[in-house]
């Protein structure tokens, strides 16, 4: 394995009861790459995300994440690699409704020994990065699309995590929005090396990372 | 563990927290009150017989001790109670025989009928300070308890009835006393009450023929374990005598007295199970409500025992809260039952009035329930909503552990 290889999956497959959703794909992502993967709709893209991401485990194959094996690592064992090592954005934000948009982004840091005025500076830093200074204190239901898909980009963050997970973090946000969202993925890469795996069906989205990974009916195409 | 995120959940879910917490304080509401009623009852029954120091009651009948419904035509003057035949100096020294009685008192207690209708007389012995009709000093509303022979004390309403005020003469079957004092009788003593109260010497010098005769005798017990042996012991040695305790009220009365300590306890654990059965299962409904924010709390990297932390901080904040409004529900609850009179029935023998007398005073004969605040009863009032709480988060952590983080992704 390369030292700069910071994803590895090797011969995955996922099975859910008789329908096999990914086939022993082999797929790696080096750090500093950003990777977008793209397919129809029902192909097994997310399916491929939560086994790399540690999210979900493979029935065959082997996913070694940040130099570390976690194919065999137990569901405790995984959640406290995530917490350390993986930032997630999805599609439908995902945000906790009864907690403001600052608690939100320090949610991860909840389960963490530190002082509450280090998790809230360090929330209200990345808010502020993410141009929502203003919108600190709002629950999710008073935030629009493109200012929950900020909260939970800086919520991503918070760990400072070696890769960010992305499944179609646009995918619910109109063009104009979705295009703001694109702006501040492209510029987490660009300006602070961030290592990012992204999960589309939109070309036009895809040609922006520096490789594309093309599925179909679970495999990988190219 | 995270209080904000806690109290967040707690007051934005308002619904459902007051559904639960209500549910939790509906059974310890009930918990505490079936308990607190209960105790109350056990308390009142032994009232009469706390109210006079004693622990058994010793009587002896008339023979034929068959109490008439009319009263005989030759009843007029100074007589003995049917239920109260006079108790010989052999049945006192018999009486002294017995190991385990710690103080003994004795009382004369006289009827006396005229054209006017009745009036019962109670000669009390002065010299047991703490046993036996002695004990009404307690209630003097007016002046003081007789000191010495040709004193008396009258009750209050029956001196209003009869217009006689402190310091007037009242002659009883020729016989002059000085009123001292006034005094009313309270709940549940019954056991005691009588329309006058003299010096038991003057009480026997009424009675004609007579120099030292009791016929009451009240026993304080050293070990009040022991009344039952005592009791049978004294049928023993002085047959054909009745004997009283607390129990002889017990046996007499139906109803809620009957429910021992055991099995309202019992009975409102059951209902608190039942309640606590229904909010675990409303509490495990909520949280199927809220998979996929647990699913995103673990996609965020909470361990298992991050997200327990947070649900059991959820679950005994509202078990708290359910168990103080509980706490109050049920002290509230059973203070209001404790506002309505009940009727305690006294055996005959201890029912000093005549029986034929309907106008016996009630207020002796019904009773307020004596509710009372008990430390061990809130104790394990809070101790169960902790337990309820406790047992809650155990079947939720059971089920949340099941929620899978990947399931986020596909949720809209
Ligand atoms: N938990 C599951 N149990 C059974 N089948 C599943 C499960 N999760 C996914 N699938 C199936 O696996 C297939 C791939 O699903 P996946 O969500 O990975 O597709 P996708 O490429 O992300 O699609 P989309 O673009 O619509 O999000 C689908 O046919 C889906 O129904
Ligand atoms: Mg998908």
């Amino acid at each position: 394995m390369n030292n700069a290889d910071i994803l590895m999956g090797t011969n995955l497959s996922k099975r859910f009861d008789n329908l096999e959703v990914v086939k022993d794909v082999s797929l790696t992502v080096k750090e500093g790459e950003f990777v977008s993967l793209v397919g129809k709709s029902g192909c097994g893209k997310t399916t491929l995300l939560s086994l790399l991401s540690g999210l979900e485990k493979p029935t065959k194959g082997k996913v070694i994440l940040n130099n570390k094996d976690i194919t065999g690592a137990s569901e405790d064992e995984l959640a406290l690699f995530r917490r350390d090592h993986v930032g997630f954005i999805f599609q439908s934000f995902n945000l906790i409704p009864t907690l403001s948009a600052w608690e939100n982004v320090a949610l991860p840091l909840f389960p963490i020994k530190m002082t509450g005025e280090q998790r809230s500076r360090r929330a209200h830093d990345l808010l502020n990065q993410m141009e929502m200074g203003h919108r600190i204190e709002h629950l999710p239901g008073a935030l629009s699309g493109g200012e929950k898909q900020r909260v939970a980009i800086a919520r991503a963050l918070i760990n400072n995590p070696k890769i960010v997970f992305a499944d179609e973090p646009t995918g619910n946000l109109d063009s104009v929005t979705g295009e703001a969202i694109m702006a501040i993925l492209n510029e987490l890469h660009k300006k602070k090396g961030m290592t990012m795996l992204m999960v589309t069906h939109a070309e036009e989205l895809a040609a922006s990372a520096d490789r594309v990974i093309r599925m179909k009916d679970g495999e990988v195409i190219a | 563990m995270n209080y904000r995120y806690i109290w967040k959940e707690i007051r934005h879910h308002r619904h459902r927290t007051l559904v639960n917490v209500l549910g939790i304080a509906v059974g310890i509401a009930l918990f505490v009150s079936i308990n607190a009623v209960s105790a109350a009852y056990q308390n009142a029954i032994s009232l009469p017989f706390k109210n006079i120091g004693a622990d058994i009651v010793v009587q002896r009948a008339e023979k034929r001790s068959l109490d008439a419904v009319q009263p005989p035509a030759s009843m007029r003057g100074i007589r003995l109670p049917f239920s109260n035949q006079i108790l010989s100096s052999q049945d006192m020294e018999n009486l002294k025989t017995i190991s385990g009685i710690d103080t003994m008192a004795t009382s004369l207690l006289l009827w006396e009928f005229d054209q006017g209708g009745f009036k019962t007389i109670m000669g009390v012995d002065l010299t047991a300070p703490s046993l036996g009709p002695i004990k009404v000093k307690d209630w003097l509303a007016q002046g003081r308890f007789p000191e010495k022979t040709g004193e008396a004390v009258l009750e209050k309403h029956f001196a209003k009835f009869h217009q006689i005020k402190l310091g007037d003469t009242y002659r009883i079957s020729g016989q002059s006393f000085t009123v001292v004092g006034l005094l009313e009788i309270k709940e549940g003593s019954q056991v005691a009450s009588a329309n006058i109260y003299l010096a038991l010497a003057d009480a026997q010098s009424l009675l004609v023929g007579s120099t030292r005769d009791i016929n009451i005798a009240y026993l304080h017990m050293k070990d009040p374990a022991q009344i039952d042996k005592i009791k049978t012991e004294i049928a023993k040695i002085l047959p054909g005598v009745t004997i009283t305790s607390s129990d002889s009220f017990l046996e007499l009365m139906g109803g809620m007295s009957q429910i021992s300590g055991q099995f309202s306890l019992v009975v409102s654990l059951v209902a608190l199970a039942g309640a606590i059965f229904l909010i675990i299962k409303t509490m495990i409904g909520n949280l199927v409500e809220r998979s996929r924010e647990i699913g995103i709390l673990k996609a965020m990297g909470w361990t298992n025992s991050d997200v327990q932390k947070q649900l059991i901080g959820e679950t005994f904040l509202q078990s708290i809260m359910g168990g103080f409004a509980g706490i109050v529900a049920g002290y509230l609850i059973a203070y209001l039952l404790g506002y309505l009179s009940i009727p305690i029935a006294t055996p005959w023998e201890l029912n000093l009035t005549p029986a034929f007398a309907k106008m016996a005073e009630t207020s002796a004969k019904t009773i307020h329930l004596p509710v009372s605040f008990s430390a061990v009863l809130t104790a394990a009032a809070l101790a169960l909503s902790f337990f309820a709480g406790g047992l809650a988060s155990y079947f939720m952590g059971r089920r949340m552990s099941k929620m899978k983080p990947a399931d986020i992704l596909r949720k809209l």
